[in-house]
This record gives C-alpha cells, structure tokens and sequence, in this order.
C-alpha cells in the first residue's frame, strides 16, 4: 500500500483535531451504509454489506451435526474470514492471511462469547434438534471483496444481516431413537424457520489517531491509528466482546469512555441496519 | 453506461435512470462509428495500405478491434485508444504522483501509469535558483527536496517509445504539495485543458486537476518559490475550518462526479460545489444517493441546455 505523505498526514491529524475528517465527516459518522441480502444462492444466508468504499460479503450454511459432548443442549458455529486478493494485491498467497485470523478470531470473540458459549450473540440452544445427538452447526464465512478500512465493523454488519436472511429447514424427528442408536430425521425442503437475530450484536471499532477517536476509519486513517478498540453490542445495548489492535496501550478510563460512545452510536447503527436489511429483504 | 453502485430507492433509481438516458441521447450518436468493442470490424481503405496499432489484429484480411475503446487514426496507422485503461502519458501533460523511490540522481514516481516516471534532480528547480550543474552534495541532498510518498506535481518531459516516462518540475508551480487531500479518479475523466492549476481565491484553495487522474486538493500556498527546504523548517500552520470545509465540499463534489463518470473540469466542480451549498448540504452528506441522482438530473439539464443553445 502507498504511504502518505508527511503533508497529508498533518492535514487528516488536524481534521481530525478539528472535528472535519477528509471526507467531511465528524468523528462519530459513519460513512454511507447499504446492504443486499440473498446475494448466494446456494447458502442458507447471505449478504452484501458496503460501507464507503469497503465492501464485504457474507455467507451462513446450515449442516446436522453432532454436538459438542461438553455441551449436549448447543449447536456449533463457526466464523471463517478470507480476504481476497482483488481487495488488495498484498493478500495474494498467502499474504491475506494473518489478517483474515485476526479478523476471525476478533468475530469469534465479539460474536460468539466465551468457550462456555455463555454470553454469545447468536444463541447456540436454538440450534439444537436432538440433544446429545444432532445440532445444527453454523457456517458463517465472510469474504472481503474491496477494503476501505474498518473491516471488522463491516463484516459484524454483514454477519448481522445474513443471519436475518438464514433460512434453517425444518427437522422432523422420525421416532425417539434409544440409547446410541442415530436418530432418524426428515429435513423439510419448504419449511424454514427464520433464524431468531435478536440477540446479534452489531461491531463498532473506535479507532484512535492522536489524541481523539474516531468511528468507521478509512484505511488512510488507519494507517494513522495508535489503538483501535472493537465493541460488540447488542439491542439491549449490553457488551458482547471486546478486542483491541494496535501496540500501544490505552488508560482505562478512555476505554470506558469509548465505551459509552460505542453504545451511543451502536443504537444508531443498529437503526440504520434494520432499515437497510428490511429494504433489502424487501428488494429481493 | 456502467453500474453505478449505490443504494438507492424506488423512486431515486427511476430519477437516476432517466437522467442518464437523457445524457446518453444527447451524445449517443456522434461517436458511434468511432468507438468498438471487442471483435468489432474496423473499417479501413485497404488500398492505402494500413498499419495495425494498438488494440487491433488481423483476421480474415479485416481489421478488427481487441479492446473497447475508440478508434484513431493517424495516416495509415489505426489504432485503439482504451476508454477505462490506466493513464497513457502525452508531453506536456500536468501530473500530479507520489514518490515511491528515491534513485540515484532521480526520484522515481507513481503516477497511475503502466510504469514508473522518473523526474531527474536535473529536470528540477533547485531551492536556490541558481542554474548549474548538479553535484555529488547535491545528489546527497535528493532527500530535503521530496523524500518517499511525497506528493508531487510535475508536467511530462518526454515519453520515448521503449517506454520510461520523463518528468521536470522546471517551473515554481510545480514541487510538492502538502496541506490537502490527494483524490484518485479515472484518468479519462480528465481532459486535457488549457488550465489544470485553480486557485480559487475566494476559498483559499488549490485545485490541480492531474491528467493522469490524480486530483489535488489543498489549501493555497502562495509562491512556491522559497519551497522546499524553507518550508520543512516553517511549523506546518494549521489549516483553517473554513478553508478545510471548503476542502472537504470540493474533494467531495469530485467523488461524486467521479462515481457518476462525468468528466471533471472546474466549471462542473464548482457547480457541484454551488449546488450544495445551496442545498445546505452538510458535508459528508453529498456522498448520500440522493445528491448524486440531484447532480445526475442538473448535468443532464445542463447539457441539453447547451445543446439546444449550441444548434439554435
């Protein structure tokens, strides 16, 4: 990637200072948001999420599987992110790698809860059919197709309405099967039943470059950045998760202050999501 | 015309959709014959002889087209000049680059081509004006002048045909800029012009609208001439609000025109810029769907306008 220079870097730094970033921007805009779902056929859920000019999609497949034998009573899920090498020739190989982990590893945390499952924005016990026996296992894979920075939030975003657009067919249970024996089932090709997104909270990254933070960085900002901050927030307006990138550190009393900032715009994004997710459920 | 991506309602998307039929009727036949796309046949006298350029090949005993774009001819030689490619330098042509290098006796700059351009220290106005040969100390010094991703503008020297793009900065325009934002759009939205340097007094702004697509847009700094090695000593001064909001309305009336491809040139930038205000558009809003199906309608009406002047 191309650097900037010491002339620009002064300018985004006062913008920044001065409350008016580049693009016109305060610090606590986001930049134009609109989703598509529907956009794989071939998965049970998908979605197209852009903001500005970063663009990702993602995609939720459904199996039967079994569940995990620590947790008979939850299904599985499992968050996969790969960024492809048109969004940047630096991930070609092998190259989009470390940051494809971080950025799934980062979902995992914000999205998922502990390892308990305790605290997870998508609720694992809805996914049960059998317990003990069979689960639904989520797939969910995030592709990253052109990067503007602020990733992380994109792809929660997208996460978010994919899951408003799942479909999971409808198991019929042949007869209790008793002791070891696999139960017999019969999946449903009409009948879906809607995934229940409620609980999924969406990802706001606070991104710090000099003295103050700001919302939705592009990647000219972040190439400025000190410490991002990543929060996960749901409906209720309660903290999923929380990560943080970058080397240097943070006083704790900014971290609650951002973190008040977080759920103040996280209502705001929330509105603006639901309304570009029923339009598009509307569209398709 | 393109995909245009952005999200748009019902009724923005139908308003969007007439204004750009209506822009493609007013310019949808003057240059049928001229522009092809792939496997197109290319009409040509054969009894002059004919030199296949760029972007065609022979098949059958006709000359047919390999690329999208529009066909020109010079003498006998017909080529193909690509629409959406990367920049093609031309001598005389204001560029705006970025250094990525810094090579002996030259700095090598990005300048949205196939290749590099190199700007000689030689073809450069040294800081104290004075003409002479460039020395060894000189030549150590490379790096007071532009050092790596600097902005620069500089104007094209040559372009020999084995490839290397020569720059010079001979003149106290050109040099590096600072204090603004670097755009980049699609170099064929940029025409070449009598003028590519504004300075819009009113604002205190510079506009330097590069050929190869690289737009500059920053506070106005006035004579370049003490540049250089002075100014890295002055503290930057801080950019005023109001000049860096009248920054921001420009580089953004830019964005937009560029998403919707009309060409740039000042008398639209300012009009896009005129028609926020107007609106009393918050900035960050004129990336919003709605201002760019308002700006779609206005050039349409703007351009038809002109037509009929022009046939009346």
């Amino acid at each position: 990637m191309v650097g900037l220079s010491a002339g620009e870097k002064n300018f985004l730094h006062g913008g920044i200072d001065q409350d008016l970033r580049s693009d016109g921007r305060n610090r606590n805009t986001y930049r134009p948001i609109s989703v598509e779902t529907g956009v794989i056929p071939q998965a049970n859920g998908s979605a197209r999420v852009r903001i500005g000019a970063t663009e990702v999609i993602a995609s939720v497949k459904a199996e039967l599987g079994r569940p995990a034998a620590l947790q008979p009573d939850k299904g599985k899920v499992a968050i996969f992110v790969d960024c492809s090498p048109v969004a940047n020739p630096v991930f070609e190989g092998r190259g989009g790698e470390e940051l494809s982990l971080e950025l799934s590893v980062a979902l995992q945390q914000c999205l998922l809860g502990g390892k308990s499952g305790a605290g997870a924005g998508i609720d694992l016990s809805s996914l049960m059919v059998v317990e003990g026996k069979l689960c639904w296992d989520l797939y969910i894979d995030g592709l990253v197709v052109s990067s503007d920075g602020n990733l992380l939030d994109a792809l929660g975003a997208s996460i978010m309405a994919a899951l408003s657009n799942t479909g999971i067919p409808r198991v019929q249970v042949a007869a209790a099967a008793s002791g070891d024996e696999e139960p017999e089932v019969d999946i449903s090709d009409e009948e879906y039943l809607q995934f229940d997104t409620s609980g999924v909270p969406v990802i706001v990254t606070l991104t710090k470059v000099g003295r103050h933070y700001i919302v939705d960085a592009t990647s000219d900002e972040e190439s400025q950045m000190t410490t991002a901050v990543s929060i996960s927030i749901n409906r209720k307006g309660h903290i999923c998760g929380l990560t943080k990138r970058g080397s240097s550190g943070l006083d704790s009393s900014i971290i609650s202050d951002m973190i008040s900032v977080a759920q103040h715009i996280s209502v705001q994004l929330f509105d603006k999501l639901d309304t570009q997710i029923s339009a598009a459920e509307a569209d398709e | 015309m393109r995909d245009i991506q952005l999200p748009l309602n019902q009724t923005q998307k139908v308003r969007l959709q007439r204004a750009l039929q209506q822009l493609e009727s007013l310019y949808g036949n003057v240059h049928s014959g001229n522009s092809v796309t792939v496997a197109d046949t290319i009409p040509v006298n054969y009894d002059d002889g004919v030199l296949r350029g760029h972007g065609t090949m022979d098949r059958d005993g006709q000359v047919v087209a390999t690329l999208c774009g529009v066909v020109e001819r010079v003498n006998k030689l017909v080529y193909v000049r690509t629409l959406r490619a990367r920049y093609k330098p031309e001598v005389g042509d204001i560029i705006v680059g970025r250094v990525v290098e810094v090579a002996p006796k030259r700095w090598k700059l990005e300048i949205n081509c196939n290749q590099d351009a190199q700007l000689m220290l030689s073809s450069m106005n040294l800081p104290d004006g004075i003409q002479r040969r460039r020395t060894a100390v000189d030549e150590l010094n490379m790096r007071s002048i532009f050092v790596e991703n600097d902005v620069v503008c500089a104007e094209v020297r040559n372009c020999p045909n084995e490839g290397g793009v020569q720059l010079q900065a001979r003149s106290q325009k050109y040099g590096k800029l600072e204090k603004g934002q670097l755009l980049t759009v699609p170099p064929y939205l940029v025409k070449r012009q009598k003028q590519h340097f504004h300075h819009l007094e009113q604002d205190g702004v510079d506009l330097i609208l590069g050929c190869n697509g690289f737009i500059w847009v920053g506070e106005h700094v006035e004579a370049r001439d003490s540049m250089i090695v002075d100014q890295v000593n002055n503290a930057p001064g801080e950019t005023s609000l109001e000049t860096r909001q009248k920054i921001c309305q420009i580089a953004n009336a830019i964005r937009v025109l560029s998403t919707l491809g009309f060409n740039l040139n000042l008398e639209v930038i300012l009009e896009t810029v005129n028609l926020s205000t107007k609106l009393n558009l918050p900035i960050n809003e004129m990336l919003g769907s709605e201002f760019h199906v308002l700006v779609a309608e206005r050039e349409a009406e703007r351009r038809s306008s002109k037509n009929t002047k022009r046939k009346g």
